[in-house]
């Protein structure tokens, strides 16, 4: 039964990348290029070489974390559209511990900064986290608010009261100790150690909430409330764990971006890293090793996007049509599984009734 | 096709994913006759109803209503066939009146746009005049009782022509005397306007009372088409589940040398979802060893009874006990920590997590024990896997495994899931709320004996149910209720069934004031 259902779902699934591909080559060639180049571009500009691979893993990282926090979140029934607030909070914290800590030996001070994004992250989502379990306030409305409020504190901390004296620098804070800074695993790819801190997260993530207790009430949680508090689960407890765990993966987020990249807290952190994770995980129906393939596909269609540009000479806003054209088609795949769940049940009866007649 | 069938299947078969709801069923149902539909849960009763109605198109065979082949299924076109169908969950707007929803979708137009009212009365008061179905056309759909609603349901279809009428379970909701009006006006408009009514039911008795002919289904297949009077309820409870079904040998042992009390309540209040009082001071205790049932009409506070007792609902005043210790200010799960088991009224929304598979609906409340978890953290899924089979296998649900989520069972199943965990908790004490509610006799039959043998073995029980059957059958006594308030409790052998409904309409109160 359940290898069946993995098989249905992978021919789904590959259906709708198949017809995403067929027809972001008709726009292709409808605007005068040609699809196979465009594709094998694409391909190239994404694993072509060692930087290139490089880049793909690093953004396919920020992504599967973003798409994770938003998952953890979702078992318990919670939708946390504030990742983004989270992630800016988490950046800030960890670059003013970072540059504070100047000269403290770095296995003191790289935990200390890890913690500082984690509790920043953390204690942010926990306030729509509470607000939602005591006075059941939205907390789409909640997150969405909150994320301007954080980064435009983020933004006022940036220009004013922690504003860098150094030059060149146009709104940021000082620099972090660059002993603090995570290496560089290829040259001039912006892939650092701090992958394999994602992959522990990833991995620890997957294991609450796939093989613990506390990840099978959070799954009951948002399944059906009413059900998981008739049967004596601490579900309030819950949906606020869930929440300060998503806000601290955000939390990370930020902080790896400012140690593996920028050196100091800049206004432009993030670029909407958050919003690209909540679609993978939704696309992916919160479902944590299917996040981290699809973070992967996604990083390099973006990345590899990038060299399609430059070489083939296909506009940028072209790019995105078919990008988002092939998310469109990938999201549609739970309805291609219905019509060839329903075909299939129709061919069965003909076939009954062919051998009973 | 004989002349005078007013519908006719041939060879009909409805394939869902993974069910065939229906297999090759040839029926001919005649005018002017009752004709009712048995069959046990997922039988495919309701399948080949909503078929003549138009909600599905069969996969295979074919529909002819009044001779004419239906070739579009739709409920617009059943309507126009002159087919009607009163659901078992009512589709009346609350806030309107009785004659609104009667003209509701063609109602009469003053000026062409403007909803003439008067004439929505007048229609709504002729039609109830003219098929002798008394009813208010003024009054709000809110303010009426489930039998009311379901006259005017049934009037609502009436006005839109509708000469075949399939009834879907149309008492399970109702009192006996309800039942009884409802009996005397489908036997009226066959006889004076040569309706056709189709009625789908578990309930035998009313096969018998009601019923010229009647069809019996299981799973999926027509096995028997008879004339009512060629058959008893023995027979058909043996067709519907296809072996010899007794439900009148419940061992009941002698338990009245316990006399230690487990549920006690005190003059207990709580008020409904609408924050109105609907529990207004409730007395009565029960003893180890006792089944103590609660009879009364559905909205009179039983639901709120049993969430104030289970930590559901706040308790607004009075006090409960269980096993001597307060529950007050609890959460459902400090209130099971007591030694409480809950049978809730609503399995799909309270009593299962239909998206979860039927081992995790199986398993809750038992997963951080230590023969489940590692230190409470890790879930050991082999060990809960087999015991979930265990139980699977033990309660007799049948359904495609433990591995397919909850909601794909059938009601009955699902129910016996719920069953299933809550009585393995091993608890003394148990809050059972409809136990068997829309549950087909042969599960009925096996989910009272397991209520029964709690019982035997010490458990103290509340029992909730709409069905006066099921609490004459398993209480040792019954208590009233109506508008929250206990109004009256009885031994079951001195009582009968039409007595105490006298008490659960409140008629007692009526008489002394």
């Amino acid at each position: 039964m359940k290898g069946r259902k993995l098989a249905e779902y992978l021919i789904a699934l590959s259906v709708s990348v198949v017809l995403a591909l067929v027809l972001g080559g008709v726009i292709m060639a409808l605007s005068g290029h040609d699809p196979i180049e465009g594709y094998s571009l694409m391909i190239q500009g994404a694993f072509g070489k060692p930087r290139l691979v490089g880049d793909t893993f690093a953004k396919a990282g920020t992504l599967c974390l973003t798409g994770l926090a938003t998952a953890v979140a979702a078992q318990a029934g919670i939708f946390n559209v504030g990742g983004e607030g989270q992630l800016y909070l988490g950046a800030m914290a960890s670059a003013i511990v970072g540059a504070k800590l100047t000269g403290v030996s770095p296995i003191i001070g790289v935990p200390l900064c890890l913690l500082a994004a984690m509790l920043a992250g953390g204690l942010y989502a926990f306030v729509p986290g509470v607000l939602k379990v005591k006075l059941k306030v939205d907390e789409v409305v909640t997150t969405i608010l909150l994320n301007s409020a954080a980064i435009y504190f983020c933004s006022y901390l940036a220009n004013g009261p922690l504003k860098t004296m150094d030059r060149g620098v146009n709104a940021g804070t000082d620099k972090v100790d660059p002993a603090f800074m995570f290496d560089k695993l290829i040259r001039s790819s912006s892939l650092t150690q701090s992958i394999f801190l994602t992959a522990i997260i990833a991995l620890f993530v997957w294991y609450l909430m796939r093989k613990t207790t506390a990840g099978f009430d959070m799954k009951l949680t948002g399944q059906n409330g009413r059900f998981a508090r008739y049967s004596g689960i601490k579900s309030d407890r819950l949906a606020i764990l869930s929440m300060v765990i998503s806000g601290a993966i955000c939390g990370l987020v930020g902080m790896f971006e400012i140690f593996g990249l920028h050196k100091r807290f800049i206004t432009t952190v993030s670029q909407e890293f958050y919003y690209d994770g909540m679609l993978v995980a939704m696309i992916m129906r919160y479902n944590p090793i299917g996040i981290v393939m699809m973070s992967i596909f996604f990083a390099a269609m973006k990345i590899g996007g990038l060299t399609m540009e430059s070489s083939a000479g296909i506009p940028s806003s072209l790019i995105i049509i078919i990008q988002s054209i092939i998310i469109f088609f990938m999201a549609a795949e739970n309805g291609i599984l219905q019509a060839f769940r329903s075909w299939r049940a129709k061919k069965k009866v003909a076939l009954t009734l062919r051998k009973e007649g | 096709m004989s002349d005078q069938s007013i519908v006719s299947f041939r060879h009909v078969s409805m394939q869902f994913p993974g069910v065939l709801a229906n297999d090759d069923v040839t029926l001919d149902i005649n005018k002017g006759e009752v004709f009712a539909l048995v069959g046990e849960n997922g039988a495919g009763k309701s399948t080949l109803m909503n078929l003549l109605y138009g909600m599905n198109t069969p996969s295979a065979g074919e529909v002819y209503i009044k001779g004419g082949q239906v070739r579009h299924f739709s409920p617009g076109h059943a309507i126009s066939q002159g087919v009607g169908m009163v659901h078992q969950h009512f589709m009346l707007v609350p806030s309107f009146t009785v004659a609104q929803n009667i003209c509701l979708g063609c109602e009469p137009k003053k000026f062409g746009f403007l909803s003439d009212f008067d004439k929505m009365n007048r229609i709504a008061s002729d039609l109830s005049e003219e098929y002798g179905l008394e009813v208010d056309p003024h009054a709000r759909i809110q303010d009426l009782s489930v039998g009311l609603q379901q006259r005017v349901e049934i009037l609502k279809t009436l006005h839109r022509g509708a000469d075949i009428l399939i009834l879907d379970e149309p008492t399970a909701v109702l009192t006996p005397q309800e039942t009884d009006e409802l009996f005397s006006v489908i036997r009226r408009i066959v006889k004076e306007k040569q309706m056709t009514i189709i009625i789908i039911t578990h309930k035998l008795y009313e096969v018998m009372a009601i019923s010229d002919r009647v069809g019996v289904m299981r799973s999926g297949k027509l096995v028997s088409v008879c004339n009512t009077k060629d058959v008893n309820e023995r027979i058909l409870a043996s067709m519907m589940v296809g072996r010899e079904v007794l439900l009148d040998q419940l061992d009941k042992s002698d338990t009245h040398e316990m006399t230690e009390v487990a549920i006690h309540a005190e003059n207990l209040c709580a008020v409904d979802n609408r924050g109105l009082p609907a529990l207004r001071g409730v007395t009565f205790s029960v003893r180890k060893g006792e089944i103590l049932g609660i009879a009364g009409v559905e909205g009179n506070g039983q639901s709120e009874l049993v969430e104030a007792i289970t930590g559901m609902r706040d308790i607004t005043g009075g006090q409960v006990t269980i096993g001597g210790k307060s529950i007050a200010g609890m959460t459902p799960g400090q209130v099971r920590s007591l030694g409480v088991a809950h049978v809730p009224e609503d399995r799909l929304s309270t009593g299962v997590s239909s998206p979860a598979d039927v081992t995790d609906n199986l398993i809750v409340g038992k997963h951080r024990q230590k023969d489940f978890s590692f230190l409470g953290v890790h879930m050991k899924r082999k060990p809960i896997r087999k015991w979930a089979k265990e139980l699977f296998d033990k309660y007799d649900i049948r359904g495609a495994g433990v591995d397919v989520p909850a909601g794909s069972l059938s009601g009955g199943n699902m129910q016996k899931v719920v069953i299933a965990r809550e009585f393995s908790f091993e608890t003394p004490v148990l809050i059972i709320s409809q136990p068997t509610r829309g549950v087909d006799i042969g599960a009925m039959e096996s989910i009272h004996r397991l209520i029964m043998e709690k019982r035997n073995a010490g458990c103290a029980i509340l029992l909730v149910s709409a069905d006066l059957d099921e609490l004459f059958r398993l209480s040792d006594r019954i208590m009233t209720i109506y508008e929250g308030k206990i109004t009256g409790e009885f031994q079951p052998e001195n009582i009968t069934k039409s007595d105490i409904s006298y008490y659960m309409t409140g008629a007692q109160k009526e008489a002394e004031a």
